[in-house]
């Protein structure tokens, strides 16, 4: 290698010397974007805690960073150059705040059904807020256009919410333009299907019956595995439920529209063995069980959302903003100050 | 189709032609500059006709497929070059290595198929333009300063030494190169900005690692790496001609080589 040593630009600038020379060292700097790129690869590949590999290079890039901002001289000499540092460092601390406060999950809701602040999965930082109770939206439908070769179209789902002053709205919302409610962000994702829905009613109990849907496996991605075991609520039995249809919902050949099918019945089969029941329902039929009454009501489409939060977004925007004007200022004030092609 | 594939075809011609005529100008002494501007010219327009019909036939524009991903860049990367060739005298002999990066992406384009994709859903949007533009700069600048950091590693070879004379000093060329390197970081930075923006709202998150991600990243962390090598070294010229090489290689692999391994992540789904 033929890299000719010269004293570090720090020491040759009237900077201190021992540890913290060293903390603010370009060098330092070199190892820890190395650093950097190996816990990159290492998270991608999974071969570590995504966590760790990261926060601790970029930890020790904002020690770095902090500690040659104020004792490095190239800094005072360069104004914008600073600036565009600073606002590296307001990054990393805001991208910790943003992991820090973070929420990322998944639901489901069927056509009509209001959003009760409960998630199907998630992921969050320590510090979330958890302020899901307080949002309010209904399912209100939606249309899903595909091209011939079934290439999905954008999503149209028609929601209705509550806004800040507890008025009702109602929108149109779709795969990248999400309902922006309460600090959250929900999104359509590609996950939808058919949910047959049910009354039950248990022997001895007065009042309403309880009525709820099954989520069959996401369509058409699951075409050929539309079934699913649940279980009845207040201690009712467990079953499994299969939608059946003939027709063609979905034609490869040409352009068609996400809908329910037309004719339909669900298989419906209850206990094992000997004691197995099997049934096959229309909507209005209805199945007396031991423990009680189950109607079949008819199919519905649910839709599947992702919910997300981070509170630091339009703060991260505005310190990548701030720091490429910096870093453009710096370049054309250091680069047009001295042509190219004469030394210094 | 035909008559898009016809100008293509044309537009490749010219650029090889020009292309070809630069290589052996700088082999033979010669400087048959104008020609080789005037060819580069005649293939941009002859293209760009190509690729506007194509755009208002499938009323998109050239994003989706591997074809036209290819196409774009091999046109956006030309006119860029093709602007600093014209406004900057000194970066004309790095044809002899800007050229042969072109020609190998339109011997690849033309082994991929120009059948129409499908526009996946979440790509009506105004970051997909913002996103793209940035990126196409950015490579562009790379590859400006690949050429000349080539036009440095080729000095170093015993008989091409001489071709590269009248050249200005490498240092001077190694001084260009960074500055159009300084230029792909913004650029790189502004696409990575948009491409977070867009795939917040495409994806439900601004960033999850995802191979094109991720290797856009390590793109980014390496011009960073490369910017500070050289204040905190003195580095020679060799080397820092290998550092830009090897930010063009991170660069290349990030835009053609992960979407051609890996097509599921960085695209709509079902
Ligand atoms: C890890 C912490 C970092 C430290 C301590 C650091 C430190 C420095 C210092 C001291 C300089 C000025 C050197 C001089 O003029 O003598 C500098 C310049 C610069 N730094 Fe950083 N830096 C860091 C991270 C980054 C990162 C991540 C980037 C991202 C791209 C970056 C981009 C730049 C640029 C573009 C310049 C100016 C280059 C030029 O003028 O040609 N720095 N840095």
């Amino acid at each position: 290698m033929e890299i000719r040593t010269t004293p570090d630009t720090l020491a040759s600038s009237g900077m201190p010397r021992g540890l913290l020379s060293i903390l603010a060292s370009l060098k330092f700097t070199l190892v820890i974007l190395f650093a950097l790129a190996g816990g990159v690869l290492a998270a991608f590949r999974g071969d570590a805690d995504p966590l760790w590999a990261l926060a601790l290079p970029l930890g020790l890039f904002a020690v770095n960073l902090g500690t040659a901002v104020v004792l490095h001289p190239a800094f005072r000499r360069q104004p914008p150059l600073l600036l565009f540092h600073l606002a590296l460092i307001a990054l990393v601390l805001l991208l910790a705040v943003g992991r820090l406060t973070y929420l990322k999950g998944h639901l489901e809701l069927t056509e009509g059904e209001a959003f009760s602040g409960e998630l199907a999965g998630w992921q969050a930082g320590p510090w979330h807020p958890w302020r899901l109770d307080r949002v309010k939206f209904i399912n209100e439908g939606f249309r899903i256009d595909y091209a011939p070769g079934v290439k999905r179209g954008p999503t149209s789902n028609v929601i209705a919410w509550q806004d800040a002053d507890g008025i009702w709205r109602r929108g149109v919302i779709g795969d990248d333009q999400p309902l922006l409610l309460g600090g959250y962000r929900f999104y359509t994702s590609f996950n939808k299907g058919f949910a047959p829905t049910f009354a039950w009613r248990r022997i001895g109990r007065m009042g309403d019956p309880v009525i709820g849907s099954v989520h069959l496996p996401s369509y058409p991605m699951h075409e050929y595995s539309q079934a699913r075991a649940w279980r009845l609520p207040e201690g009712g039995p467990a079953l499994w439920t299969q939608l059946k249809f003939g027709e063609v919902i979905l034609d490869p050949d040409q352009a068609s529209t996400f809908r329910l099918p037309e004719k339909h019945s669900v298989s419906i089969r209850v206990g094992e063995g000997a004691s197995e029941i099997l049934r096959e329902m229309r909507p209005g039929e209805v199945l007396r069980l031991p423990e009680g009454e189950l109607s079949y009501l008819g199919l519905r489409a649910w839709m599947g959302y992702t919910v997300f939060h981070d509170p630091t977004l339009p703060w991260m925007l505005a310190a990548v903003l701030f720091a490429v004007a910096c870093l453009a200022w710096h370049l054309y004030s250091k680069y047009f100050a001295r042509p190219w092609n004469r030394e210094a | 189709m035909e008559q898009e594939l016809a100008l293509l075809w044309t537009a490749l011609a010219s650029y090889v032609l020009a292309g070809t005529l630069a290589i052996v100008g700088i082999v033979l002494g010669r400087r048959p500059e104008r020609w080789v501007l005037t060819l580069l010219c005649l293939g941009l327009a002859l293209q760009s006709l190509s690729l506007g019909l194509r755009w208002v036939r499938l009323e998109h524009g050239p994003f989706v497929t591997m074809f036209e991903i290819l196409a774009s860049n091999v046109w956006s990367l030309t006119l860029i070059y093709t602007l600093a060739y014209w406004r900057q005298p000194a970066v004309r002999p790095a044809a002899a290595v800007v050229m042969p990066i072109l020609f190998l992406m339109m011997g690849w384009m033309i082994t991929t198929s120009p059948e129409a994709g499908h526009l996946p859903p979440t790509y009506h949007t105004i970051w997909l333009w913002f996103h793209v533009a940035f990126g196409k700069v950015f490579l562009g600048s790379v590859l400006v300063a690949v050429g000349l950091a080539g036009v440095i590693l080729l000095r170093n070879l015993p008989r091409a030494a001489t071709r590269f004379a009248n050249l200005p000093a490498s240092a001077r060329l190694e001084d260009l190169a960074w500055r159009f390197m300084a230029l792909g970081l913004i650029f790189e930075t502004l696409m990575l900005t948009v491409g977070a923006l867009w795939a917040q709202d495409a994806w439900g998150r601004y960033w999850d690692w995802d191979p094109l991600e991720t290797w856009a990243f390590l793109t980014w962390l390496a011009l960073a790496f490369g910017l500070h090598a050289r204040m905190a070294w003195n580095l020679s010229e060799r080397i820092s001609a290998m550092l830009v090489l090897g930010v063009f290689v991170l660069a290349f692999l990030t835009f053609f080589g992960v979407p051609f391994v890996s097509t599921a992540p960085h695209q709509g789904a079902i």
